[in-house]
Order: structure tokens, then C-alpha cells, then sequence
């Protein structure tokens, strides 16, 4: 019984990369060893949101029980997301836990982390201080998750406000990551950051 | 713009005109009709939900397993039972039987339904009386008999063959003896 998820795989890998939205180059599986067991997920950030113009990594564990228990999945590519940690890549996301259902697949489960990253639910939250960014002030966590993507994903938009302030703290030798998720966290208010960092 | 190239490659795909290609991408299409929505293999001892999702048995059955509080249709997440699935006979199909019945059924004293609210205390307190009662059926002949035989033991001496009270003796015995048998019989047919 135990294959029965190697053969799914193998099934559904060949489906995704037919698919409509490989083409479109939304989506992405690669194959990370011969036994189907592990993966490599790759989703564009969607257009209109903080994340659009990024390439975010995932990475996929598939269970013996598949399709009877949903993968493993966490980002790789570091994201400054509500419902997901900044720090692990760890995801909240329902379908992924107790709302799996045996006819979903590794297609579904990359559009639905797309669909994720349209539309946050942060009374729902992986990461807290994300969240609360996220509902106490929207613009600030947009222009957050935009440097991130810029950072971490290779999206477009640079952000040369972040980048100096991040720059003033890696001079006073602080690490580069250390300084953005500290910043991040404060609103990118420089002192608080500090104050933080070095207390 | 991108919408409108979608559909029309999408209008395409299902009006195919007329060539070898399209009438095989056509075939493929009816093949994956009868696939089963779980393992994505031709459905085997196909059973279909009241939903109208089609599965092979087997794999229905697991996620029933898998899931024993929300069962819900893989599909369409449709409150779905074991009970309220129709088996499929194709035309090829030799015997009729219904798949349902290939995968044995949970052993019935085990299927206690669980009692709302807590699962476990239920099955295991089910359990647990089972055992006692055969316990003490098994135990309490077996200690009957014993202590009949024993009779004897428990004087000094036993009486001589042939006297009075040995006569007794085997008489008591066997009045002890036939009083288990029928507390036996009436403990099995009550
Ligand atoms: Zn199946
Ligand atoms: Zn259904």
C-alpha cells in the first residue's frame, strides 16, 4: 500500500507539468530523489500584490500515507507573509492540515499557497508580528513584503529606504538578516531596532 | 488579452477538426472520465458517491479509515458513508458482486458506534466487558469441578470400597457433578 504514493507522484507529476499554469510559468515541481518523496516547488509571486515579480521555493515532503494525508509543505525562500513564519517558512493554511482531501493534488496545493499569498488571513496567523503589522498598518507590511520579495525572491522593486537603514545597522555590525527582520518587526523604526538588537 | 488566447485554445481543444491528433487527445480525455479521484488509476471495483464522484473501493475505504470523524467526499468535501455508495458493474465484469464486501468489514463487536463527545472510553469499556464475560464462564466450571473432585481430599481417610459410605460418597459426587453439567447448560442457554 505504501506505493500508492510513489505511483500518485509519478501520476501527477507528469499531469503539472502539462498543465496550463506551467506553461503560463505560475507554477513549478521538480523531482528531488528516484523514491517520489521529496520535492521541489516553485510558485510566482501573483500579479497586483506585494509578492508580484518573485520566485518563491517550496519545499515538499510527501507523507507514505499520501494521498491520504496531505504533504509536508514550507517555504524556502524566505516571505514576510501573516500565515506564514519569517522565520521557519512554516504555513497555516487549512487545506494543508485538517481540510485535506484525498483528490487534491501538488497542483491544487501550489495554486491554493498562490491563492494564499492574494489574499493573507491574519486572524488566522502563522507569524504574529507579521499579522499584527498586517492589520494595525497595511501599507507599512506592503512595503515590507515588497522589499522582502526584492531581497529574498528577486522581485523588482527596490527599496532604497529599507536598504540604507539595513546598511546603517550591518555597519554597526549587525548580520544583514538579523537587521531586516529587526527593522521589519519595528516598523523600520531605526532606534527601536537598535534598541532591540542590541539589548 | 491572456483570458481571451485561453479560450480560444480551450474552444480548440474541445472541438478537435478531424485530424489523428485530436481525436487521440479526445480518447485520452473519455479514458480519464473513468479514472478514480483518489489514485488517479483507472478505477478498480469502481464505486460511485451520491455526490457523483467516482472512486475505486479500496480507496474509498481507506480515507473512510482514515478520516472516522469527518467523512466527507475527496472531492467535493459532500458528507459522504459507506453506506450511501452505489458499486458500479460494467458490462466486463464477470462477477457481480458488490466491492463493498471484498474489503472486510471492521470485526462487528468492535464497531461500536462511538458515543458523541468522546471516541475511546466507548470502544474500550465495550471491550472490556466482553472479556470478563468469557472469562467467567471459562473460569467458574473449571473451579466447579475441581472442588467436586477435591471432595474426598478434604476428610482424614477416605471410607473403604464397598461400604455404606463409600457408596455415599460416589453418590455425592456424581449429584455434584451433574449439578455442574446443568448449571452449565442453563449458563450457556440462558
Ligand atoms: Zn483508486
Ligand atoms: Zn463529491
Amino acid at each position: 500500500m505504501a506505493n500508492i504514493a510513489a505511483q500518485r507522484i509519478r501520476r501527477e507529476f507528469k499531469e503539472v507539468i502539462k498543465s496550463e499554469e506551467v506553461a503560463k510559468c505560475a507554477i513549478k515541481v521538480e523531482l528531488l530523489n528516484d523514491s517520489y518523496t521529496e520535492l521541489k516547488g516553485e510558485i510566482t509571486g501573483p500579479p497586483d500584490t506585494a509578492y508580484e515579480g518573485g520566485t518563491f521555493v517550496l519545499e515538499i515532503k510527501v507523507p507514505e500515507t499520501y494521498p491520504f494525508n496531505p504533504p509536508k509543505v514550507r517555504f524556502i525562500t524566505k516571505i514576510w507573509h501573516p500565515n506564514i513564519s519569517s522565520v521557519t517558512g512554516a504555513i497555516c493554511l487549512d487545506i494543508l492540515k485538517d481540510q485535506w482531501a484525498a483528490a487534491m493534488t501538488l497542483r491544487t496545493v501550489l495554486l491554493s499557497l498562490q491563492a494564499l499569498l492574494s489574499a493573507a488571513e491574519p486572524d488566522d496567523p502563522q507569524d504574529a508580528v507579521v499579522a499584527k503589522q498586517f492589520k494595525e498598518n497595511i501599507e507599512m507590511f506592503q512595503m515590507t513584503a515588497r522589499h522582502w520579495t526584492n531581497v529574498y525572491a528577486g522581485g523588482p522593486h527596490v527599496n532604497k529606504e529599507c536598504d540604507d537603514k539595513i546598511k546603517r545597522l550591518v555597519d554597526m555590525g549587525v548580520e544583514e538578516h538579523q537587521a531586516r527582520v529587526a527593522l521589519s518587526s519595528y516598523n523600520w523604526d531605526i532606534e527601536r531596532a537598535t534598541e532591540q538588537l542590541f539589548s | 488579452m491572456s483570458s481571451n488566447t485561453t479560450e480560444n485554445a480551450k474552444h480548440s481543444a474541445e472541438h478537435p477538426d478531424g485530424d489523428g491528433a485530436g481525436a487521440t487527445d479526445e480518447d485520452k480525455k473519455d479514458d480519464r472520465m473513468f479514472e478514480c479521484n483518489i489514485c488517479l488509476d483507472t478505477a478498480r471495483d469502481a464505486v460511485v458517491s451520491m455526490c457523483g464522484h467516482l472512486f475505486c473501493w479500496p480507496c474509498l475505504h481507506q480515507w473512510l479509515e482514515t478520516r472516522p470523524n469527518r467523512q466527507v467526499c475527496p472531492v467535493c468535501k459532500a458528507a459522504i458513508s459507506k453506506e450511501k455508495v452505489i458499486p458500479l458493474y460494467g458490462r466486463g465484469s464477470t462477477k457481480q458482486e458488490d466491492p463493498r464486501e471484498k474489503v472486510p468489514p471492521r470485526p462487528a463487536g468492535q464497531r461500536t458506534e462511538p458515543e458523541p463527545g468522546s471516541t475511546f472510553p466507548g470502544f474500550g469499556f465495550g471491550g472490556d466487558n466482553g472479556f470478563h464475560m468469557s472469562f467467567g464462564i471459562g473460569a467458574f466450571p473449571f473451579g466447579f469441578f475441581t472442588s467436586t473432585f477435591n471432595f474426598g481430599d478434604a476428610r482424614p481417610s477416605p471410607a473403604p470400597r464397598g461400604t455404606q459410605q463409600h457408596m455415599e460418597e460416589q453418590f455425592l459426587s456424581k449429584l455434584f457433578l451433574w449439578l455442574a453439567v446443568l448449571f452449565i447448560a442453563w449458563l450457556i442457554l440462558a
